[in-house]
């Protein structure tokens, strides 16, 4: 049956294009935060300074915050429609990086961060495969 | 029964027109969906649009038109754009949007992967209407893609 509504449905996507939000992120920026986390909760476990201690937990927090923040910014403004054809556990990798960064506030657990940096590599490998680095770094000057 | 066919003449003439209209809009027009911000605020992502392939069948493109183009590097992908100009037979293609990736990094475009005019736009309602033949010369900008919000305070014509 014709309807207003099929009519009206468009047949194609066109593309008002800009590069910019695929060319800026980069998921080395979640990584080193959360290499921060997994060396701070090795530098807790081995002291016994109360107060470094208590330090430590400050500190992983606000970086873990920061990971977060990069792990989103690469979902929501880097990754597009046509990658998640691509990899379609991409959102499942995501959710998990996300909550995997919760949990290594949560605990002080090295394992815990190193699972957030397992999830932030196989971000990073679908960000290769999709063009990242030649899309997003630039060449340090030759010395 | 000639007279009960004699009354039914104009609705068969109103049948057939009908038909032909269809014929004639499935053959020369289309309609579209934009994705993206690089045509803002001329065009919105997510604005519906009819496009047409009857224009560029009797005439070239030319400076103003917008049209759907396809993207020299990424020949699936369909690209909406302005033509800012036509030299040597190859277009120059520009957004009216302040973060746009178009012929200034992927260089001018032949006519032949030109083939649909934006003819109007059908969606929003509010919106409704043809497409303004230059892009706007100051404008606040609209938002769009979120990274392109980085460069939120610049105003163009400022």
């Amino acid at each position: 049956m014709l309807t207003l509504r099929s009519l009206l449905r468009p047949t194609r996507v066109v593309d008002a294009h800009c590069d910019i939000p695929c060319g800026i992120y980069d998921p080395a920026q979640a990584r080193i935060e959360a290499e921060s986390c997994y060396n701070i909760i090795k530098k807790y476990n081995d002291s016994d300074d109360e107060v470094f201690r208590t330090r430590c937990i400050q500190v992983k927090e606000e970086r873990a915050e920061l990971a977060k923040h990069h792990i989103d910014v690469l979902w929501s403004d880097y990754f597009k429609p046509e990658h998640l054809e691509k990899y379609p556990d991409l959102h499942q990798t995501f959710w998990q990086a996300a909550k995997q960064v919760s949990q290594v506030k949560h605990t002080m657990n090295l394992d815990d961060a190193k699972k957030l940096l397992d999830l932030i590599d196989q971000i990073d490998e679908m960000w290769r495969a999709t063009g990242g680095p030649e899309k997003t770094r630039v060449q340090a000057a030759a010395v | 029964m000639r007279t009960e066919r004699g009354r039914l003449r104009p609705l068969f003439f109103v049948l057939g027109l009908a038909t032909g209209l269809a014929v004639v809009a499935a053959r020369w027009t289309d309609a579209a969906a934009v994705r993206g911000a690089s045509m803002a605020p001329t065009l919105l992502p997510g604005e519906r649009l009819l496009v047409e392939r009857w224009t560029f069948r009797r005439r070239s493109p030319r400076a103003g038109d917008v049209v759907l183009a396809r993207d020299p590097r990424q020949p699936s992908r369909e690209l909406i754009k302005r033509v800012a100009s036509v030299v040597d037979g190859r277009v120059s293609l520009r957004g009216d949007g302040m973060a746009t990736t178009d012929s200034r990094t992927f260089g001018t475009v032949p006519f032949s992967d030109i083939e649909w005019r934006v003819a109007l736009r059908y969606w929003p309602v509010r919106r409704i209407g043809p497409i303004p033949a230059a892009p706007p010369l100051a404008y606040e900008p609209q938002g769009g893609e979120p990274a392109c919000t980085a460069f939120g305070d610049l105003v163009v014509g400022e």
